[in-house]
């Protein structure tokens, strides 16, 4: 793998390399770069399969991951390419470059990941319609910003009979129910003052 | 088509004597060695600190009180209940779990048509999976808190012997954030601290980086919070969860933290008085300790006059004239207590009750009297020619005041408590700058692990020299004709007897004599109850020595309390929180005799 990459290194612009396992490596590549290698090492290096393709959310750095983990089958070979892209708050206003024509089975990844981060990829077939969510209209629940349990919390009701108890108010109803409790008299006087 | 194409549909016929990968029986079939399905809880494990229920991302836990699971030291008694109907099988829970009580099996079909069937109370409902060993575990390599303590800087022992300045250095930004981070904010150790200090509201506002926020919540409960940032006996941190898979939350350096990080100045500001009627009555309170001086700050803001009388040059008490001033620089002290005169507080130093006003006098003059004397009377072992030997209370006031303290090149002290440990390590400090070199010798009852001196303090003392003898009793402190020649100890075999009462057994074939020209008692201290005069001690209920009070530090008579190590301790935020105690009660007894006058 390393010989490899040392060759692609001479025409193309790689990250530096994690080699994961033996039989597992992850390399960064230039966006406008992807499909060249892609094609190169599907052609002439082996690389026949493409397991999946999935995406991270970095929020923080602005970026989206997109992971193209294909696999060469007579070397026992997986590479994972890294594309970055520029994250965008609107969702479907990310696009990724479509690959669907080197795999047709990529189309339906591309689906999934325009529903799920909102990551478009224009000129993939059925890219726009429905995969596993039905009549969703939230952010795309895969991206960072989407706040998981105030979704769950707006959807779904409670089932009748449920209720909580807080550690700290509940040692502190059990175990020392006398101690003064300064800070309801503080927030007291507060009123008073109000 | 090639003969191949033709041939090829037979050669699978060789596998037809292989071990099927097929199964046979698809309706029983186990799932994974890891599966993520029905959760399985170890009630002997389980904290309840909600973690589980904070993290979940589809509101699936509840935290329940358990039947047979009690609140207690480090264990809030409540346990999660799961709804399955709303668990999506992710596993946060399992990985935030702070003890690993909490797992998930690898059984994940059950049906049931009753629907409330699948919400219980994993490790207390039992179920047919609860001891499936496979299932789903947090791997040790993967954690969501961090699980080691930032460091704290201290000066070397090399650096600090020489002086008195404080060692700890106290958080950088950087390092207050780390160990804040750590904390699940499940709040077990607010029921630990004697004073309830709300701690996980307070070191969320370190993560924010809100310290004046952090301080009003600190100063809610605690007026001495920056002499507990730096000395507290932090029992809080011993049932912290973050202990039970890592070290605990530095919480006493965050607390620290805070008080470093707000202007002396701006205190003022953010702690006023708040707008309350004067009540015109009047709280005498008579020592200026920890004790003393939270009652007067509660009093004083509920608009009462409180003069507090204090027998020595300055306030403070044992914080000033006991704890020595690299753990607790008196610069720190001065500023705290100077927060709690802008309360309207008034600290009348030089005031011996007793000797320039009596007791009879302030049942006289004042409302109310509260007695928060401490400990300030060494006790003595007695043995033959412990006359001779110095007191280490008296020894580390002197020292405090800036008196004169014979310093000989070698000291031995008896006790391994925290005050053994401060005049050993002051007396340590003294020689260095006299003579250059340390010679002190600690010899105490305990073996070492049993020592009641915080672990640190133990090691401290150790880095600056001091040489510890455990386990061994004092027999006699040798003398020449009036000096002091040294200190005899046998080898203790037993300290309690049968039935746990105090009666030390010795080797005594096992003999040391540790020459010193100075030997200091630190076994214990007494309170100095002479002020209280003959007819007021009769009139007192007394229990075992020490004044008898109820819950909230009322004596046998109506006008007097008592708080603080007078009748409680041991250490600061003991006092702090008997001095709430004390304040309430006597602003309820003031209340009713407003009342009554009006």
């Amino acid at each position: 793998m390393r010989e490899l990459l040392y060759r692609l290194k001479d025409r193309y612009h790689l990250g530096t390399p994690t080699f994961q396992r033996d039989d597992l490596t992850f390399v960064t590549v230039k966006r406008d770069e992807l499909r060249a290698i892609l094609t190169e090492l599907r052609d002439v290096e082996g690389f026949t399969h493409l397991t999946f393709l999935t995406a991270v959310d970095w929020i923080e750095e602005g970026l989206f991951q997109l992971t193209y983990m294909i696999n060469n089958r007579e070397a026992n070979q997986s590479l994972g390419l890294r594309v970055m892209l520029t994250r965008e708050d609107e969702p479907g206003a990310t696009t990724g470059d479509t690959i669907h024509d080197l795999w047709p089975t990529a189309a339906t990844y591309q689906r999934e990941l325009n529903e799920m981060f909102g990551i478009n990829f224009p000129g993939s077939p059925r890219v726009d319609e429905e995969f596993i969510l039905e009549g969703w209209t939230d952010l795309p629940p895969y991206r960072r910003d989407f706040d998981t349990l105030a979704y769950s919390q707006q959807t779904y009701r409670e089932r009748p009979g449920r209720g909580r108890s807080d550690p700290k108010a509940h040692m502190q109803e059990t175990l020392y129910p006398d101690y003064p409790k300064p800070r309801e008299a503080a927030h007291a006087h507060k009123e008073e003052a109000k | 088509m090639s003969l191949r194409d033709v041939l090829s549909p037979f050669t699978a016929w060789k596998h037809v004597i292989d071990t099927p990968v097929t199964i046979q029986d698809p309706f029983n079939r186990e799932a994974a060695d890891r599966y993520r399905g029905f959760h399985q809880n170890d009630m002997d494990k389980c904290i309840g600190c909600g973690s589980c229920e904070e993290i979940c991302q589809n509101d699936a836990i509840d935290m329940v009180p358990v039947e047979g699971q009690n609140a207690g030291p480090g264990d809030s008694g409540l346990r999660p209940m799961i709804d399955y109907g709303r668990c999506c099988w992710c596993a946060l829970c399992v990985d935030v779990c702070m003890t690993g009580s909490l797992t998930m099996s690898n059984e994940y079909t059950w049906v049931d048509s009753d629907p409330d069937a699948f919400r219980f109370i994993p490790g207390v409902d039992g179920k047919s999976w609860d001891l499936e060993p496979k299932g789903y575990q947090r791997e040790d390599t993967r954690r969501l808190t961090g699980t080691t303590r930032a460091p704290m800087g201290e000066m070397e022992p090399e650096a600090r012997i020489g002086n008195f300045d404080e060692i700890v250095d106290g958080f950088t930004r950087e390092q207050a954030v780390i160990e804040a981070d750590r904390c699940v904010e499940c709040g077990l150790c607010v029921a630990t601290c004697p004073a309830h200090m709300d701690i996980p509201d307070y070191i969320s506002k370190v993560r924010d980086g809100d310290y004046e926020g952090g301080l009003q919540i600190l100063y809610e409960t605690n007026p001495f919070s920056q002499a507990c940032g730096r000395i507290c006996t932090h029992k809080c941190e011993t049932t912290c969860a973050a202990m039970h898979e890592g070290d605990a939350i530095a919480i006493r350096w965050l607390k620290r933290d805070i008080t470093d990080n707000v202007p002396r100045e701006r205190y003022f500001d953010l702690i006023q008085k708040p707008d309350v009627p004067e009540t015109g009555q009047k709280i005498a309170v008579i020592g200026a300790g920890p004790a003393g001086l939270t009652t007067a700050y509660d009093l004083a803001r509920k608009g009462h006059k409180v003069v507090v009388f204090e027998a020595l040059d300055k306030p403070g008490g044992m914080m000033r004239y006991g704890i020595p001033e690299y753990r607790l620089p008196y610069d720190v002290l001065d500023h705290e207590i100077s927060v709690i005169e802008s309360m309207g507080v008034e600290i009348r130093c030089n005031m011996r009750v007793g000797h320039e006003i009596s007791m009879q006098q302030l049942e006289k003059a004042y409302d109310a009297v509260v007695l928060s004397i401490g400990l300030h009377q060494g006790r003595s072992t007695r043995v033959p020619g412990s006359e001779k030997a110095e007191a280490a209370i008296d020894l580390l006031r002197r020292i405090t005041a800036g008196e004169e303290v014979p310093v000989p090149e070698q000291v031995a002290v008896i006790g391994g408590g925290n005050v053994a440990m401060d005049i050993a390590r002051s007396m340590a400090r003294l020689q260095k700058v006299k003579y250059d070199k340390v010679g002190v010798t600690i010899t105490a009852l305990e073996e070492l692990d049993r020592f009641l001196a915080d672990a640190e303090e133990i090691k401290e003392a150790q880095e600056e020299g001091c040489v510890i003898y455990p386990a061994r009793g004092p027999q006699e402190i040798t003398l020449e004709g009036e000096n002091v020649t040294g200190l005899r100890t046998w080898k203790v075999k037993a300290i309690f007897d049968d039935e746990g009462r105090f009666a030390p057994k010795y080797d005594e074939a096992d003999e040391m004599v540790h020459p010193a020209q100075m030997v200091v008692e630190a076994i214990g201290q007494m309170s100095d109850i002479s002020l209280l005069g003959a007819e007021l001690t009769e009139k007192l209920e007394w229990n075992r020595g020490r004044i008898m009070i109820d819950a909230d530090g009322q004596t046998s008579e109506a006008w007097l309390w008592a708080a603080g190590d007078v009748t409680s301790g041991p250490d600061v935020i003991h006092a702090v929180a008997d001095g709430h105690r004390v304040a309430r009660s006597v602003g309820k007894m003031l209340a009713t005799k407003r009342e009554k006058l009006q």
